[in-house]
Formats: C-alpha cells, structure tokens, sequence
C-alpha cells in the first residue's frame, strides 16, 4: 500500500503555513543572490576599465604610438614596432588559419561519410578538435618553437657570426671592408659561403654602399698615401680584413625559421585554428538542409553545393567566428612569447620573413613585468590600445551579424 | 535518319528547354570528376592536419622529454617525488633538483583559488540568466560576460598585480606578499567565469519548458525549481563545463607569469608565491637557456605533466558531454 505525504497525513495547519512561507522566502532571497552575483560581473567589468584607464591615460601620447620601447628614455617609450609586430604576425597567422579551418569545418560537416569505419574516423576527428581546443596555448608555443624555431635540430641551429642555418632564396652575403677614406666600406661578393673572414691583398671587385660596381685597388703601407677623397673611397689597405655580412631580400628564405615573425604566425594559427574550426561548423550547421536538398534536387555535386549555397549562407556566420578568433591571437601572449623569445628591443617593424618581432601583448608583459612605475603606466596605456583594437574588431563582427539577420528578416 | 529536334516547342510557345539542351552542349563530366575528387582530397586533408598537430605534440613531447630523462641528473622516481624544483636557481647542473611537486602545489593551489571564485559565480549567474533575466537584463549582461572573456589574459595579470595584490594586501595589513597565489588565483577565477557561465547557461537551456512547468504545477517556488528541477537536469553540461574551466585554469599562462611570482613552493599557504607549471615554463624562456642543455629540455618535462592533465580533463568534459547527455527530444 502505498503512503499519503506527510503534508497530506500530518494536516498540521500551522506547520504548512510557516513551510509555505519559509519556502517563499527563501526562493525570494535566493533571487537577489543571484541578482547581487550577476552584478558581480560588472563590477569587476567596471574596476578593470577605470583601473586601467586611470593608470594609463597619461601615457597616452603620440610618443607612444610612433616611437619604439627604449630603455635610455623610458619616458618616450613606444609601441610602434609592437603594432607592426602584432599586424604581421596575425596577418601570417589569418592567412594560414583562416583558410585552414573552414576546409576542415566544410569537410566535416558536408562530406559526412556513410561506412561505419569512416564514421568512427569522422567521429575521432572531431572529438580530436574538441581537445585541441582545450590545449593549452604555452604548449602549442613549445610546439612551434620545437617545428618552426629549430625543426627538431635537423638543419643545424642558427648562431650569430657562426651559422645561419639552410638558407634557400633572397640572401646576398658580402664580405665588408674599410677603405682608405675612414668609415667608408665597400662590398666584395662572398663566393664560398664556408669562409668567413678574407684578407684583401690583391685588386678585386666590389659594390659601394649604394649598389654601383667598382674597381677597388690595394695600397700598400710604405708607399705614398692617395689624397684624393674620391680614390681613396677605391683603395683598400693591403691585409685588410673583411667579415661576412649579408643582404636579405624581403622574400628571404631559411630552414629553420629560427625565432622570426613567421615562426610566431604559424603558432599562433595552431592555437586558432580549433576555434575557427568549432566556429565554422557551427555556422554550416545552421543553413537549413532543404537548400542543400534543392541544390542536389538540381543536379548539383557535393562540391557544386558546397561552393554555390552552403558556404554563401555560412559566411556571416564564418566571419564573425573567424573576426572573434583573430581577436584571440591578437591578444595571446604565451605561444608567443615561448616562440620569439621576450626581447622588446627592436626599434622596426619585420623586414623580411626571418625577421623578429614585437608583438603587443608580449610587450606588455615585458612592460607590467618591471620595476619602474613608468613602465607600469606605459603597460596600461599599451594595454587600452589593445583593447581599443579589439572592441573595433568585435564591434565589425557584431555588425556583420547584425546586417545579415536583417538581410535575412 | 534525321533525329528529332530536341525543342519540340516552336519559339514563341511557353515552354522551352534549357539553353544548355537546347544548343546541345553536354560537357565531359570527366574533367568535373576529376576537379571534385581533387577538392575533396585537398578539404580531406585540411582535416588531416587536423589529427598531425596532436600527432606532433604527442611525438614532440615524448622525444624531447626524453632528452630531459635520459640525463644523469634526472631521475623518474625523482621527478615525481622530490620536493624541490631549482631548474632556474642553480647554474650548475650537479645543484639543480628537478621535483615537479612545487610547481604541481602551485599549479593546484592557483586553479583552486579560480575555482573556488569561478564555479559558483559562474554557475549562479548561468542560473539568473537562464531562469530569471529578462530579455532586457540579458541584452546587457550576456555582452559584459562576453567582453570580460575576450580580454586578452595579459590584462588580467596587469590587473593582478595593479588592482588585486594591493587590495589584498591592504585588507590583509601585508600578510600576503606582493606575488602571491591568492591574486592570480582570482585573475584566473575572472577569467574563468564567462566560460563556466555561458556552458552551463547553454546546458540549462537546453532543459525543457515542460519540466519547469511541472515543477510549477506541483508548487515549487522558483529557488526548487531552478535547484532542484534544472540544474540536476543540466548536471552533465554544468560538469564538463567545470572540467573545461579547470583544464583552462591549469593552463593559464600570462596571469601567473605576471602575478604568482617565480618561486616553486611546497605549501598551501596561499599568500605566499606559487611557481606553476605555466609560469616556469614562461620563466625559463625568458632566461634563455642554450638548446639542448637538461634546464631547457626540463620545459618539455614540465609541459608533458601540464599536457596530461589538461588533456584528461578536457577528454573527460567531452565524453561527459557526449555520453551523459540527456535528450529531450
């Protein structure tokens, strides 16, 4: 037999009045608490704006924006380079990911295999995408610097002066030498790249600083000294010894990377590309599939539908997704940092593809790192214009989506 | 004998065929076969780098933390056990003792503090917004939670070491020291937040109409219905968003670098510095350690540690997810 509840049995009129209204009680005290913890996360929203901006604003100049950090000057210290550094690294890192991630989604989503084998593997893949997500981003930067900085040792590492690893294009080396004119140097192509240093004895073949070929001629000690500016500009001291220097074309070319710019996009499209990825598919997934059964009904191929009415109705949706993941890499310090080291010196953007970079977040960790309080107010003002970069992109991703829902209404 | 026109129609009439049968211009499907076989091949393995980045980390972290193994400094039994980490501290080899269980304290204290700051935070603001905001209040809250997790976690440690120290310090009168585990502890806790609250908000609301209202129906007030109704319903959506949000918080970087200090510690003592994982690995890039040495393949140790436990973590969140996922369907 089974038993009444108690409330039903036990008709204690009292007792059922109080419960009731204890009940009510607490269900209204457990509203505000969650009134009071939801504005919890606007107050913290609301402390970190102010407490950055009342830290940074002084240092928001046009020094900060045009000039490079400077430890001489640190007033006058600047984020160029970094800007520049972020551009390039995140446009490398666009590039690779961006197209990347939506074959991937576009694979996953349009071309679901029907055999039971390649279901398994479809479902693998994708639960691998899952976990790549939750990787931490400091093990894809020791990924990077294991692949692309040094490719696990195997074409040797590069050493300043000592070895530059397997260069492949757009290098020149030359060897540099004083002529007779003080702080004057003229060029002599290098032809064994293993030699490194030349004695200069006999008349030889050379380039001014500004390109033109020349006869350069040998003076030896003893004999009378040219006076004359312009021959003294093409006489080389007889013993005199030039080291290697090389000019590097922007398309400059090595195995390994090394710690450059390119090294740092790559990873930094690893870290991406799960996101992208998870963000495409979301998008291709909403399309609704009778367009796709009309494109099919048509005569169309996968691939013709894919191209032709998937993916033109996925697109805002792959924007925004890929808008927001760009956001990500711009403000991702870590792989960065464990790639191309947390040197804030260099005073240029990239110059060719081996070159290194600043990057922004990396030079405020650099920066909120030190001692000196203007560093610190430096940080905060580098820190308002990351973030000022970031609310215009988010702010273009919001727009997007919001044109196409009305395009679509 | 001549074939029939394809066009039945005389011009002018209202049916008509389409230009392409009309001009009779029927193309190989040879080259279009072939084209589509070449795309789905180039898509297929844009999938496949996919599965090549894990195989490169897992092949990466084997080798090179094999390197660290094969020292004479190093044991197996001593990386697990010993007490003490000084990697960077000592320059001479023979001095240095690789234990991970300092850095593995400080990681766990860090994540500890976050969790304790982002699991019932996040999961009672999930529950306001999916059971009480009204549409206007989640118009605007819902955009500040996605703002506070687009801030870039440079910017949480600045505001760590700028803002959360300092308080502490000062409600404390100075028992926390200027780095400490406490402060990255709620940076990282911020940042966790939004993660654990929209996944579990996301859970909820998959949660059907119909159950609420039979909770309704019976007389429970909306604390029971949203306590004892919902968030049972959602359990398996709310724990892997736990575990997500832990996985996330063992492997936050910048945070820690910036504001945990850079002493691996053996306490739980959470005022003092804590040296995580993360932090170390950041810490010995900055010293720039030559390739090869057994401090630089020491990294690789540390991350096969940090990789195995945000891995499971983040495995277990999936399968739960997938497995233990109720359909209402």
């Amino acid at each position: 037999m089974s038993t009444l509840p108690s409330a039903i049995v036990n008709q204690d009129e009292q007792y059922l009045v109080d419960n009731a209204r204890r009940r009510k009680q607490l269900s209204i005290w457990f509203y505000f608490l969650c009134v009071a913890i939801a504005l919890i996360s606007v107050v913290i929203l609301v402390v970190l704006m102010v407490s950055i901006w009342s830290q940074g604003q002084s240092r928001l100049t046009t020094d900060l924006l045009t000039r490079a950090h400077s430890e001489l000057e640190i007033e006058r210290s600047g984020m160029w380079p970094a800007i520049l550094g972020s551009l390039f690294v995140c446009g490398t890192c666009a590039l690779v990911a961006l197209p990347l991630g939506v074959g991937t989604a576009v694979f996953l989503e349009e071309f679901k295999p029907t055999q039971k084998v390649l279901r398994w593997i479809h479902g693998f893949v994708q639960l691998n995408i899952a976990n790549l997500a939750g990787v931490p981003s400091i093990v894809y930067g020791l990924l990077g610097l294991t692949v692309f900085v040094y490719m696990f040792n195997v074409f040797g590492q590069i050493r300043v002066n000592e070895s530059a690893g397997m260069e492949i294009m757009g290098y020149k080396h030359f060897y540099q030498v004083l002529t007779l004119e003080p702080g004057h140097v003229v060029f002599a192509p290098q032809t064994d790249p293993t030699v490194r240093q030349i004695t200069f004895d006999e008349p030889f073949q050379a380039v001014d600083p500004d390109g033109n070929p020349i006869e350069i001629s040998i003076w030896t000690p003893g004999t009378p000294k040219p006076t004359d500016p312009e021959i003294r500009r093409r006489t080389v001291r007889s013993g005199a010894i030039g080291g290697t220097i090389t000019e590097r074309n922007w398309y400059y070319f090595r195995l390994p990377f090394d710690k450059s710019f390119l090294s740092g996009g790559l990873t930094l499209a690893l870290v991406i590309l799960p996101i992208i990825i998870i963000a495409a598919q979301e998008s291709l997934r909403g399309v609704p599939s009778s367009l796709r059964e009309a494109s099919m009904g048509l005569g169309a191929t996968t691939w013709q539908t894919v191209r032709d009415v998937s993916l033109p109705a996925a697109l805002p949706g792959i924007m925004t997704g890929s808008i927001l993941a760009m956001g990500r890499a711009i403000g991702e310090a870590a792989p960065i940092l464990v790639v191309m080291g947390a040197a804030v010196a260099k005073s240029s953007g990239p110059q060719h593809l081996m070159d290194d970079a600043v990057t922004m977040p990396v030079l405020i960790f650099n920066w909120a790192g030190r001692q000196q309080d203007e560093f610190k107010e430096l940080s905060a003002a580098a820190i308002i214009v990351l973030l000022v970069i970031l609310l215009l992109l988010n702010s273009t991703a919001i727009y997007i989506r919001q044109k196409v829902q009305k395009a679509q209404s | 004998m001549p074939t029939a026109p394809l066009n039945q129609y005389a011009e002018g009439e209202l049916m008509s065929l389409p230009k392409a049968l009309q001009n009779r211009e029927f193309r190989s499907t040879h080259a279009g076969a072939f084209s589509e076989r070449l795309i789905v091949i180039s898509l297929a393995l844009c999938a496949v780098a996919t599965v090549l980045i894990t195989v490169g980390i897992i092949y990466m972290l084997i080798t090179e933390s094999a390197g660290f193994f094969r020292s004479d400094a190093v044991t197996m039994s001593g990386f697990l056990t010993d007490t003490e980490w000084t990697a960077l501290q000592s320059k001479e080899l023979e001095q240095a003792t690789f234990g991970i269980l300092p850095l593995l304290s400080g990681t766990f204290r860090v994540t500890l503090i976050a969790m304790l700051i982002a699991l019932p935070l996040g999961l009672v603001t999930a529950i306001y917004l999916s059971e009480f905001a009204s549409a206007r209040i989640r118009s605007w809250l819902k955009p500040t939670l996605e703002i506070i997790a687009g801030v870039p976690t440079v910017v949480l440690g600045y505001f760590a070491i700028l803002v959360i120290s300092p308080s502490l310090q000062m409600v404390s009168d100075g028992a926390f020291s200027t780095f400490n585990a406490t402060s990255a502890g709620i940076a990282v806790g911020i940042l966790c937040l939004p993660m654990v609250c929209s996944l579990s908000e996301d859970a909820m609301r998959a949660v059907p109409r119909s159950l609420r209202e039979g909770a309704y129906g019976l007389g429970c007030t909306p604390f029971e219905t949203s306590v004892k109704v919902v968030v049972p319903a959602a359990l398996s959506g709310i724990i892997s968003a736990f575990l997500l949000a832990f996985s996330r918080a063992v492997g936050e970087t910048m945070v820690v670098a910036l504001a945990a200090g850079t002493l691996p510690t053996m306490t739980l003592d959470p005022t003092q510095q804590a040296q995580t994982m993360t932090g170390f690995i950041v810490e010995m890039i900055k010293s720039e350690s030559e390739y090869g040495t057994v401090q630089y393949y020491s990294l690789y140790a540390v991350a096969v540690t940090l990789f195995l436990i945000t891995f499971g973590m983040t495995l277990c969140g999936q399968i739960i997810r997938r497995r233990f996922q109720e359909s209402y369907q």
